[in-house]
């Protein structure tokens, strides 16, 4: 082999698949970030999960496709019934007969 | 399961509204099959928020929690990422078939899999930790 057909084998090749390869993992990195770190400010919008979406009574008011069960992804946090407004007008002899009648539990991390 | 040979059938399907949330598409395929076996199993309904929620996060956890359908037979988890909360309410029916002990219990597990930044791991464990506790459907539903 000539002094170019050796380069060619033998630092050409390496190159090229070395290029391809990196060139491949720089075109797929672009969804690690695409994840909730703690610590990190989570800037997702919000969904709203249910393995029956007709389920959901009272949320499509706001959105028209909202049949599917999670919010409509431009949905701000303002469509979303506001913590304790309601029941800063009313009395609280009005206040629904739910009251008191859920459980569960809260948790921190 | 039954129901994996359709995954994408009815409840989370895979549009691109849902995968602007934090989870990819392998994820929402398991987050999906964990509520369709939570509800088929107990006959109770599941579901799951994740996002922001108004101080305080019980109270708006609760709210959100009225607005499903039957809400005394529903279990809704909360999970505000931003706050580090989470909130498991259960309606008046669902209370009595998950003790609040056992959602406190599923609660710290999902906690734990949430400080570790594993979202969509920790929802699918409390779910099933949550199906389990609530046990089988009765024949009356």
């Amino acid at each position: 082999m000539s002094v170019t057909e050796t380069v060619l084998v033998f630092a050409g090749i390496p190159l090229a698949i070395v290029l391809v390869i990196s060139g491949l993992a720089a075109l797929g990195g672009g969804h690690a970030a695409k994840r909730y770190r703690p610590g990190r400010p989570f800037e997702f919008a919000p969904v709203w999960f249910l393995a029956a979406p007709e389920q959901l009574a009272g949320a499509q008011a706001s959105g028209s496709h909202a049949s599917h069960g999670e919010l409509p992804a431009g949905t701000s946090r303002a469509a979303l019934p506001a913590g304790s407004a309601a029941e800063q007008g009313g009395e609280l002899v009005a206040a629904p007969t739910r009251v008191g009648a859920t459980g569960g539990a809260s948790d921190r991390w | 399961m039954t129901g994996g040979d359709k995954p994408a059938e009815g409840g989370t399907a895979v549009r691109p509204g849902v995968l602007d949330g934090p989870f990819n598409t392998r994820q929402l395929l398991r987050l999906d099959e964990a509520l369709r076996v939570a509800d088929r199993s107990t006959g109770l309904t599941f579901s799951v928020y994740i996002g922001d929620l108004d101080e305080p996060a019980r109270g708006h956890a609760e709210k959100l929690h009225a607005q499903l359908a039957d809400p005394d037979r529903s279990v809704l988890i909360a999970v505000s990422p931003n706050q580090r909360a989470l909130e498991i309410v259960t309606g008046a029916v669902a209370r009595k078939r998950i003790l609040d002990r056992d959602a406190k219990l599923a609660a710290l597990s999902m906690v734990a899999a949430f400080g570790g930044g594993d979202l969509a791991g920790g929802v699918i464990s409390g779910l099933d930790q949550l199906a389990t506790h609530a046990g089988r459907s009765r024949a009356r539903d």
